[in-house]
């Protein structure tokens, strides 16, 4: 990663043309041939930038980045103050709270928080079309799919609606019944779940691993 | 079977029934259906997920008397589209013809014997006054979860207080209770938890000018408005105890106008995406709402109010701060708080009879 405090100008030409007037801000250069211009101020969107695969030519007092779309950005350097490169590794990623095997796992453990007096059966329940994450019974002995997702999309519910068909076809297990759980679920995933007889239970994932969740209750 | 009727009242007579049609096609396909039954002049449109049903009488031009479930979804569609006047109805072995103008349509009908026989729940019978009551059904219905996952909190209490009855419902977020001074239709220190849905349903055909009889029984209750019958089951289990959530004193008085606060609320909150709460900062000087959406800005505006009690900022989801000033009737209304984690309460000012309890969002 290079950093490069710098009192510059910035052209910008492609899909429109933008400029940036003569002011201190922060090019950062990174490893993988993304350049960014930062202004002192916002959480983390440059004033202007150039996705990687780019080409950065530096020339006396200017910079020119381009990339294979005709993207041009050119960056005149008018002082330099600051200018130094740190190696930092291999990056290990992001790692998101709240990921779909974590409530996975967490449901499995204990699916009521789905439905009161709900049991497991089997966890990720295997069918000719992939596995199903969880395959439960009801207190009334009624079978359910559960398919979890962090967001609930409409393509959660098709894949859902998949699953059903093919387990309703199995005799030793049907009917089976399907929920559709997510830590948000879409409006028009709403309505279509539960058009298809799909229950949709929206997951407190602050709740289920037992964190004081932001939303509090009154009981 | 063979009828006339005029359009005007098809269309509502449908719309309504089919709102007691499940919305999952479930195990038994005929309840996707309602179910029509003629006997001279006097039709009978029923529909019904087992758990609501919706019943129906309307007269019509009846010419040959009959049975049939058309489905409902599509019949309701088909009679709102069609043009203002008389329809006509016939059915011809397993269809139903619809003519109406220069419009007809054939459609298939479902197994009427597999529809489900009906028998209505007899129990205490008590007539009420719907003047009152639309207004109240309108303030609670709101509160009650959504929730499948816990039924118990789908349901509106209705429970039996000396000085009337008393309607409680909470999704556990939020709480509304209201009283309705002089209604008894329960006996004393008695408790019925009745599906949020099915009041919904009586809520929108609550009409000043009718009465409504409340059937109770062991497990299921009848709201009767006018040729109107709705029955539903009623909710079984223990409804939390909601009188010791209310807080008996709040330190911490702000008392505004009610229909300013509700446009400064809609307006700060467009930078208020999901679950993003609103920050209502208080002191005796300054009102001012807040709302911080990381990434695209924020949105503030100060709002005249008369506030006693310490400097406090305590946030709001938005949308229940909106449902529960909606439902208030009087001009000013007046929000309590303690502090920014415990219940405040909001009402309407010099309004006894209607309260509506609702949790802060935790904010850094």
């Amino acid at each position: 990663m290079r950093l490069v405090f710098a009192r510059c100008t910035v052209d910008y030409e492609g899909r429109l043309t933008a400029h940036l007037p003569e002011a201190t801000r922060l090019i950062m250069v990174k490893s993988d041939g993304c350049v960014a211009i930062h202004a002192d101020g916002g959480a983390y969107k440059p004033l202007n930038w150039m996705n990687a695969p780019n080409k950065l030519v530096e020339e006396e007092g200017v910079w020119r980045v381009s990339n294979p779309k005709g993207e041009v950005l050119i960056i005149t350097l008018h002082e330099i103050f600051s200018d130094f490169s740190h190696e930092m590794g291999i990056d290990p990623g992001l790692q998101k709270d709240g990921v779909e095997a974590h409530l996975q796992e967490l449901l499995a453990d204990d699916p009521s928080f789905l439905v009161e007096g709900l049991e497991l059966i089997k966890r990720e329940y295997p069918t000719d079309l992939g596995p199903v994450d969880l395959l439960c019974r009801t207190s009334k002995g009624e079978t359910i799919a559960v398919e979890i997702k962090r967001r609930g999309e409409i393509d959660g519910v098709e894949q859902l609606t998949r699953y059903l068909d093919f387990l309703n076809r199995d005799p030793l297990i049907k009917p089976v019944r399907g929920i559709f759980a997510a830590q948000e679920i879409r409006p028009q995933a709403k309505v279509l779940a539960e058009d298809r007889g799909i229950q949709c239970v929206v997951i407190d994932y602050d709740e289920i691993r037992g964190v004081e969740s932001n939303r509090l209750r009154l009981f | 079977m063979k009828f006339k009727c005029e359009k005007e009242l098809l269309e509502k007579t449908f719309s309504l029934a089919r709102r007691a049609t499940p919305n999952r096609s479930g195990t038994n396909p005929v309840l996707a259906g309602l179910y029509v039954e003629l006997k001279k002049n006097k039709l009978v449109v029923l529909g019904s997920d087992l758990d609501l049903t919706i019943r129906i009488e309307l007269t019509v031009g009846g010419e040959e008397d009959g049975k049939v479930v058309i489905p409902g979804a599509l019949l309701s569609d088909i009679i709102r589209v069609l043009e203002e006047g008389q329809i006509s109805f016939e059915t011809k072995e397993d269809e139903i013809q619809i003519n109406n103008g220069k419009s007809e349509f054939n459609l298939r009908t479902l197994p009427v014997d597999e529809f489900p026989k009906f028998e209505e729940p007899g129990g205490n019978e008590a007539t009420i006054n719907t003047k009152s009551l639309s207004n109240a059904f309108e303030q609670v219905v709101k509160a009650a979860s959504m929730d499948d996952a816990r039924p118990i909190l789908t349901g509106v209490l209705l429970a039996a207080e000396e000085e009337g009855l008393r309607l409680v419902a909470t999704d556990s977020y939020r709480m509304a209770i209201r009283d309705i001074p002089g209604t008894e239709i329960l006996s004393r220190d008695e408790l019925v938890l009745v599906p949020s849905r099915a009041l919904d349903v009586v809520k929108r055909i609550l009409n000043e000018d009718k009465e409504l009889t409340v059937v109770l029984g062991e497990k299921e209750a009848v709201f009767k408005i006018g040729n109107i019958n709705i029955v539903t089951r009623l909710i079984e289990g223990e409804f939390p105890n909601y009188k010791g959530l209310i807080p008996e004193k709040n330190k911490n008085k702000l008392i505004i106008n009610r229909e300013e606060t509700l446009a400064a609320l809609q307006r700060v909150k467009l930078l208020a995406r999901e679950a993003t709460p609103i920050r209502l900062s208080m002191t005796d000087k300054k009102i001012e709402l807040l709302a911080i959406e990381q990434d695209i800005g924020q949105a503030t505006e100060t709002i005249d109010g008369n506030y006693s009690g310490e400097e406090i900022t305590v946030a709001f989801n938005p949308d229940y701060l909106i449902d529960g000033l909606e439902v208030i009737s009087t001009e000013e209304v007046s929000l309590e708080t303690t502090d920014a984690l415990k219940p405040a309460i909001l009402k309407g000012l010099n309004e006894e009879n209607f309260l509506y309890l609702l949790m802060p969002v935790r904010v850094s």
